[in-house]
């Protein structure tokens, strides 16, 4: 295959007086403007592109298209890139993948002389003595993996996502898909039109007839003039639900590739047909090519390419194709009809002298093998659309069956005919579209409340009344009388497929899992129909018995970069979080949240709250306000302890459960008014009880009077802990008696803070200490914390972070729902008991929780490690004496700063739960440890004066 | 992605909603059986036919509706119209 | 239940090097990897579903017990189900130690597999990081950890550099969002080449005598004496079997199915904690080897590992919406990237080729449901959610014993149907959420 640069060609897309400098191997080549790397290489000599993935056979340009399996290659730090599609620009460093030591001389080509003890498969049935020596076989499989390398320092650029919303998508903008595009346009619906290749025209574009190229540029005209939005370079990679369409954009000027999804009301499918390669001993060879590739590099990029060819023909477009050679001056040495029941049966010699073997024997020497061999249809969307496509022998193709009425087809993919003919189906198709379009549109309007009604009734349902298009005869073409390959990308044989399938291997499917055929980079869109072929020969069965794989999502590749977008998943800070920042804070990442861990010393952060005051900002913390006449109602639903009595100005704790039992949150809540009330959960908590709420009220309560508004992050929550935090907060606060007498424990008020009214400030605290949490609107939040700590210099106040508290939580006893429960610890197992009112009439979880208390259960329990100093680690199991028996785990475990020991929570068996109880824990290094259980969750102030004081 | 008929916001993706599974009516706390609060609590019919499920609107109305829909298809019947007093779930 | 142990085919060839050069020599081809037989009307046990439980289960019927007089029905082909459509990651590691002790034992079933059914099921032991993207991951990550050790599964916590230098791949640097704090490090876990399990499975249960039907659709379970319809439900037995083949009888029915467990029991009359849901996976272009080892995050559900093909194989919680449609969906892919490319940005260019969905079979402690029914006869293997796969040789093996034994062994008792009567759930819930 001598391939060289034409003069001039009529339909040419290359720009001759833009030359483009790029490398290939290593070297440097030029090519035009408009060229593909595939075409600047051939029109420069090239003709070895790759090395074939298992036998590492040499190999060409099949297709000159995007999928051509021979054709990728590595440009930069791109794996993967498609030459037949990928346009060239200056400066490409163009590599060849899948090659050792180089692509010329490659050292694993060697497999070829091995070649049939390598049968598909021949890995499943050895490799397997000795064991140990399976990771080094393994390994060196593995260095036959094919494809590009990836850089790992490659950044992951821009890739935006855009959203439409059109009424007709048209898949494909060859001359049928046009017309498609401009009848539904004309008859008023918005349309989208999508082309896979870098221009629209489909195969129009590399024919050299006039009238081809006069309809070409009429139907450009036309788009131009029209409202149709056109992307080229693009494909409808998906068709899913209800017409949500993915689309990749590869020409996108800022972006690497550009996601577009769009909630089509109807899709038209005019993707083409995919020429489909014949199979025959030798048909892998550079310079065999098909008819579509050898017209292409004639007509779009003037290469030319051979000096001698032989075209075997069994439709129109190979005779085109043959017509295309001798008019550019190849010689066509031979024409083997196919229709006429003649076939060729090899391809022999070397890349550059090609000998064609006739079937019967006639040699025919050649630098060039162009096959016209049929088609394969690429149902792909309307597989996804649940159709299952027929095959219809005498055509030689399968066509579509039945697809939803809102996915229709048009051109190669329903039919044959004239230009006329498909551009008149093309159009019909877009009139049908248009007018469903409406139909749907108006139902999904019909649908949505509004305050004016939808004027009229809905559009009925267009019946399809486009007169079909014909179907053109074609030649059973899959095999000819030697064996060949079927999938060139993972160098699967019909030898290997008949194998396969007399083994047993014999659905479609089995074969393909088996032999690896149609799981390569084109997915089947060359090789599927003759891998079924093969199938239906071994089984002598026929290719519609057999019948196809399933065409899955993505059409096309599309690059992790363009699906991932921008990851909108942000984190959430309060508004106290820059001064956080500026005072040295370390941070936790709890849920969304951002927070304060501790600002360098956690344990003297403890103690300053335990002898002076300390500050937490503890905003994440769930906050839904609630108001209506029904809510005590509400709150005896959804907590375990009773709350019709809670008097105004009162705050209460209390413990979720799940219908199973098992706790789910935790809070307090306070009663602000008469009907209003404070609802705290916990950070985690927040959105999946307010969820939780809002299913009771709407689905089991729906006559109860609640409102429910979540207000989390509508106020900034400080804990101002500590001995002296009344004297702290007194200074600052104005309008509400501080003293313990009017504003005792478990109390709530509404107060003026900093200045800041419409605060809420109730007295309660995970620390154990006296205690005043302040609620106060989060446009003045930060405002509230700077005003407490200036006011505070001289008592010693000081932030404490989440690690503070949860040293002091841990010495008070408290536990953490999700980190002292997990998804199985039922209410009782808490140590809350006394909380559970068994004798209300209803609550969420109640029958489980009165089942539960007549059960031993695992028992939350406080811990203290016979030795103060050592810490188990959370997490560290307990177990029964020296054996690997189970019986417990640590759940939280610190070195309490006020006590000066290690401290615990853990759960235990029911048999462990009494105090004095002595047990074993295993540590994480392996060493065991004596541990006992304390009488009480608190490990210090088991009286909580200090809290209430 | 679905288009699930919100009585109130009209066909929206079903990424704006949560999936709240089969309409099964609660026991009576008072009088259920272990038998019978386990299988509310965890028995499912599963069928792969039309099912009335709930789902919450959680980006839109913030309501929770009752639909049927196909398993097999993934298709929804007599969907909720704006103005229905359907609400709540069965 | 007694078997008649039938009399042994003739050994087929075994699979060697040798052979393969032999018959590469010769050009001659293998013998059919299972045989092509004529659905009988009758057999001792009918095992429902051709998938890597049903096909282990009738394998160790017949290896451990002589019951050779059994028959596998599928309703498409071996392994079509999820056997075919799931990551083959296989691993050890859980939370409770019931499931560890199980799935352990499965992993040391897998590990001598190839030389158990002389097949390559080419198990790839290349260690298994959990990712612990927050302080509460990390100490469900130790708590694993700590049982795993207890029971003598290699487990460990890891912090980031170490796991840099297993999986360079990873970002460990200073992330804001899902900084990558430490891992469960699993070195036992790796992949396993699913279709060949399904295949040795059914091969090595062919030559001692069972029969594999594909085609073949189980229409009703055919039962008398029970407190239902038909004789069905609870105190009922099962006799039999319809088909679109025609009837079968039985005194024996497992049924191993996966998405469609639910359906085969309603024919017994049996009701399941479980609800049916896609679980979508997706796999990339190839690229010359870089992850050697396999890489699960649970707070950004997914996993991935890359195969010796060179392709990045991606899988992901199971899809919220009850369904039985597996056409998968765009939104799966889009979220599957952002989170691969939150643990692996430099891969942004990696193309995505091809994504399917299967069927799981939830339950509400995402533990399965294993052993006898309230109907005489019917047994379940079933409610495998996502993690079905790597438990196949063990739960074939148990099943095989509750069979021939009548009784309930051990390590699947936890599993059983009653315990959704009782409420003693199992607490795997924690570990298995997303746990590949």
């Amino acid at each position: 295959m001598t391939m060289s640069r034409l003069g001039a060609q009529p339909a040419e897309v290359i720009d001759r007086a833009a030359t483009l400098s790029f490398r290939w191997n290593g070297k440097r080549f030029r090519g035009f403007e408009g060229d593909t790397i595939a075409s600047a290489l051939a029109a420069a000599g090239e003709h070895v592109f790759s090395r074939s993935m298992k036998y590492h056979r040499p190999r060409g340009i099949l297709t000159a298209d995007y999928w051509d399996p021979n054709l990728m290659v590595q440009v930069g730090d791109d794996p993967n890139v498609r030459a037949g599609h990928r346009l060239l620009e200056a400066g490409m460093d163009v590599r060849p993948q899948n090659v050792w030591p180089s692509l010329h001389r490659d050292i694993k080509a060697a497999n070829s002389l091995v070649g049939r003890f390598l049968t598909a498969g021949f890995y499943y049935k050895t490799f397997m003595r000795p064991a140990w020596l399976w990771p080094t076989y393994e390994r060196v499989l593995a260095t036959f993996a094919p494809g590009g390398k990836i850089d790992l320092d490659t950044p992951h650029r821009y890739h935006d996502k855009r959203y439409l919303h059109p009424d007709v998508v048209v898949a494909g903008a060859g001359p049928a898909g046009i017309e498609a595009a401009l009848a539904a346009a004309g008859a008023g619906a918005r349309v989208l039109l999508v082309e896979h290749e870098d221009k629209v025209g489909g195969h129009l574009r590399y024919s050299s007839s006039d009238s081809a190229q006069a309809a070409l540029a009429e139907l450009r005209a036309a788009l131009e003039a029209s409202d149709v939005e056109v992307l080229t370079d693009s494909t409808v990679t998906g068709r899913y639900e209800d017409n949500w369409l993915g689309i990749v954009q590869r020409n996108h000027p800022i972006a690497v590739e550009r996601l577009i999804k769009a909630r089509a009301k109807v899709l038209v499918a005019a993707p083409g047909l995919i020429e489909r390669p014949y199979v025959f001993s030798g048909n892998d060879r550079p310079g065999v090519v098909t008819s579509g590739a050898a017209r292409r590099l004639i007509n779009l990029w003037g290469v030319k390419p051979g000096e001698r060819a032989v075209v075997f023909t069994a439709n129109s477009e190979g005779d085109a194709a043959a017509a295309d050679l001798d008019r550019v001056g190849v010689e066509v040495a031979a024409v083997i009809d196919g229709r006429e029941g003649k076939r060729v049966s090899s391809a022999q010699g070397s890349s550059r002298a090609l000998e064609a073997v006739a079937a019967g024997g006639n040699r025919i020497e050649a630098d060039l093998l162009v096959v016209a061999a049929g088609w394969t249809a690429p149902t792909s969307l309307l597989n996804m659309a649940g159709d299952r496509p027929v095959y219809d022998a005498a055509a030689a193709r399968f066509f579509p069956s039945d697809p939803p009425g809102n996915v229709l087809a048009t051109g190669g993919l329903a039919g044959d005919g004239s230009l006329d003919e498909l551009r008149a189906h093309g159009s019909a198709t877009g009139r049908l579209a248009a007018q469903r379009a409406a139909a749907v549109a108006h139902r999904l309007q019909a649908r949505t409340a509004r305050a004016r009604p939808v004027d009229g009734d809905e559009p009925s349902w267009a019946p399809d009344e486009r007169t079909p298009l014909g179907r053109d005869p074609h030649p059973e073409l899959y095999r000819s009388d030697t064996h060949g390959m079927v999938d060139l990308s993972e160098d699967v044989g019909s030898k290997d497929l008949v194998a396969a399938a007399r083994e047993g291997y014999d659905s479609v499917e089995l074969a393909k899992r088996y032999t690896t055929a149609t799981m390569g980079p084109s997915q089947g869109k060359l090789e599927t129909v003759n891998t079924v072929a093969a199938i239906a020969e071994a089984r002598g069965e026929t290719i519609a018995q057999v019948g196809t794989t399933v065409w899955r999502p993505p059409y096309a590749p599309l690059t992790l970069g363009a699906l991932a977008g921008r990851v909108f998943e942000p984190v959430r800070v309060s508004s106290i979080h820059p001064w956080h920042e500026a005072n040295g804070v370390s941070t936790i990442l709890a849920g969304q949240w951002i927070r304060p861990d501790h600002y360098g010393d956690p344990a003297a952060e403890v103690r300053n709250v335990r002898t002076n005051v300390g500050l937490i900002d503890v905003t994440p913390l769930g906050k839904l306000d609630l108001r209506g006449p029904d809510i005590p109602k509400l709150l005896n639903l959804l907590y375990t302890n009773k709350w019709s009595k809670l008097p105004v100005g009162k705050v209460r704790y209390g413990m979720m459960c799940a219908e199973d039992g098992v706790v789910l949150d935790d809070g307090v809540t306070g009663r602000l008014g008469e009907d209003h009330y404070l609802m705290t959960t916990t950070s985690s908590g927040a959105g999946g009880v307010w969820e939780w709420v809002e299913n009771w009220l709407q689905t089991e309560r729906p006559d109860w009077k609640v409102h429910v508004t979540p207000v989390t992050t509508a106020y900034v929550s400080i804990n101002v802990a500590g001995p002296k935090a009344r004297e702290l907060v007194g200074r600052v606060t104005e309008g509400v008696d501080l003293s313990p007498e009017s504003f005792p424990y478990m109390e709530v008020r509404l107060a003026t803070v900093a200045g800041v009214a419409g605060c809420f400030m109730w007295r309660i605290g995970f620390t154990g200490e006296l205690s005043f949490e302040i609620h106060a609107p989060s446009g003045h939040g930060l405002h509230v914390w700077e005003a407490l700590m200036d006011a505070g210099q001289d008592l010693g106040v000081g932030p404490f972070g989440l690690e503070g508290q949860r040293i002091m939580r841990l010495e008070k006893g408290h536990f953490i729902v999700g980190q002292d429960t997990d998804g199985l610890t039922l209410g009782p197992s808490t140590g809350l008991g006394p909380l559970i009112k068994l004798d209300k009439d209803d609550f969420a979880g109640k029958p489980e929780l009165a089942w539960a208390a007549d059960r031993p259960l695992p028992m939350i329990v406080a811990i203290q490690p016979d030795d103060p100093n050592m810490v188990p680690d959370e997490a560290s199991q307990i177990v029964r004496g020296d054996t690997n028996e189970i019986l417990g785990r640590i759940t939280s475990s610190r070195m309490s700063p006020t006590l000066g020991r290690s401290i615990c929570l853990g759960q235990v068996e029911p048999e462990l739960a009494a105090g004095g109880t002595k047990l074993t824990v295993l540590l994480t290094s392996g060493e065991r440890i004596g541990a006992t259980v304390m009488d009480h969750h608190a490990h210090f102030d088991p009286a909580g004066e200090r809290l209430r004081g | 992605m679905l288009l699930v008929p919100c009585p109130h916001c009209g066909p929206r993706n079903s990424s704006d909603l949560r999936y709240g599974g089969e309409s099964h009516p609660r026991p009576d706390p008072a009088t259920a059986t272990p038998q019978q609060w386990r299988g509310y609590l965890y028995l499912r019919d599963n069928p792969a036919d039309w099912l009335r499920e709930n789902w919450y609107c959680r980006s839109g109305c913030r309501r929770w509706f009752t639909v049927e829909r196909n398993t097999a298809t993934n298709e929804f019947r007599n969907p909720p119209m704006p103005g229905d007093k359907r609400g709540g779930k069965a | 239940m007694t078997g008649i142990v039938r009399r042994l085919r003739r050994r087929p060839p075994k699979y060697s090097a040798a052979g393969l050069v032999w018959r590469g020599m010769r050009g001659e081809h293998w013998p059919r990897i299972w045989r092509d037989t004529e659905l009988r009307r009758s057999y001792d046990a009918v095992v429902v579903g051709g998938g890597v439980h049903g096909l282990a289960t009738a394998y160790y019927l017949a290896r451990n017990h002589g019951i050779t007089d059994v028959a596998v029905l599928d309703k498409a082909y071996l392994g079509s189900g999820a056997s075919g459509r799931n990551t083959a990651i296989v691993r050890a590691n859980y939370l409770t130690p019931e499931g560890v002790a199980f799935y352990d034992r499965s992993l040391q079933l897998y590990n001598s597999m190839a030389l158990d059914l002389n097949i390559n099921v080419m198990m790839s032991e290349r260690g298994h990081l959990t990712l612990a993207h927050n302080d509460s991951s990390l100490r469900t990550m130790n708590w694993r950890a700590e049982v795993n050790k207890l029971q003598g599964v290699n487990s460990s916590v890891i912090g980031p550099d170490e796991i840099k230098k297993i999986a360079p791949a990873l970002d460990t640097s200073d992330h804001p969002r899902y900084p990558i704090l430490g891992a469960l490090y699993h070195p036992p876990g790796g992949i396993v080449r699913h279709d060949a399990v399904v295949w040795g499975y059914a091969r090595a249960a062919d030559h001692m005598g069972v029969e594999m039907h594909q085609k073949t659709e189980v229409l009703d379970i055919l039962c008398e004496g029970g407190d239902g319809p038909d004789g069905k439900g609870p105190g009922g037995k099962v006799v039999g079997v319809r088909t679109n083949r025609g009837d079968i009888s039985t005194p024996v029915v497992v049924n191993c199915t996966a998405g469609w467990a639910g359906l085969i029991s309603a024919m017994a009359g049996v009701r399941l904690p479980i609800t049916t849901h896609p679980l979508q996976a997706a796999v990339t272009e190839p690229v010359k080897v870089f992850l050697p080892t396999v890489v699960v995050s649970g707070s950004l559900h997914v996993y991935i590992s890359q195969t010796d093909r060179g392709e990045l194989v991606f899988g992901a919680a199971v899809d919220a919406v009850a369904t039985y449609s597996i056409r998968g969906s765009l939104e799966f892919t889009e979220e599957l990237a952002g989170h691969v490319l939150e643990l692996m940005p430099g891969i942004s260019r990696m193309r995505l080729l091809r994504q399917w969905s299967g069927l799981c079979d939830m339950t509400p402690d995402y533990s399965p449901v294993m052993g006898f029914t309230p109907v005489d006869g019917f047994l379940v293997d079933v409610g495998w959610g996502t993690y079905g796969f790597k438990a196949a040789p063990v739960s074939g093996e148990q099943m095989a014993e509750a069979v021939a034994t009548g009784r309930t062994p051990e390590l699947i008792a936890p599993f059983a149907l009653s315990r959704f009567d009782t409420g003693e759930l199992v607490g795997e819930k924690g570990a298995a959420a997303v746990g590949h």
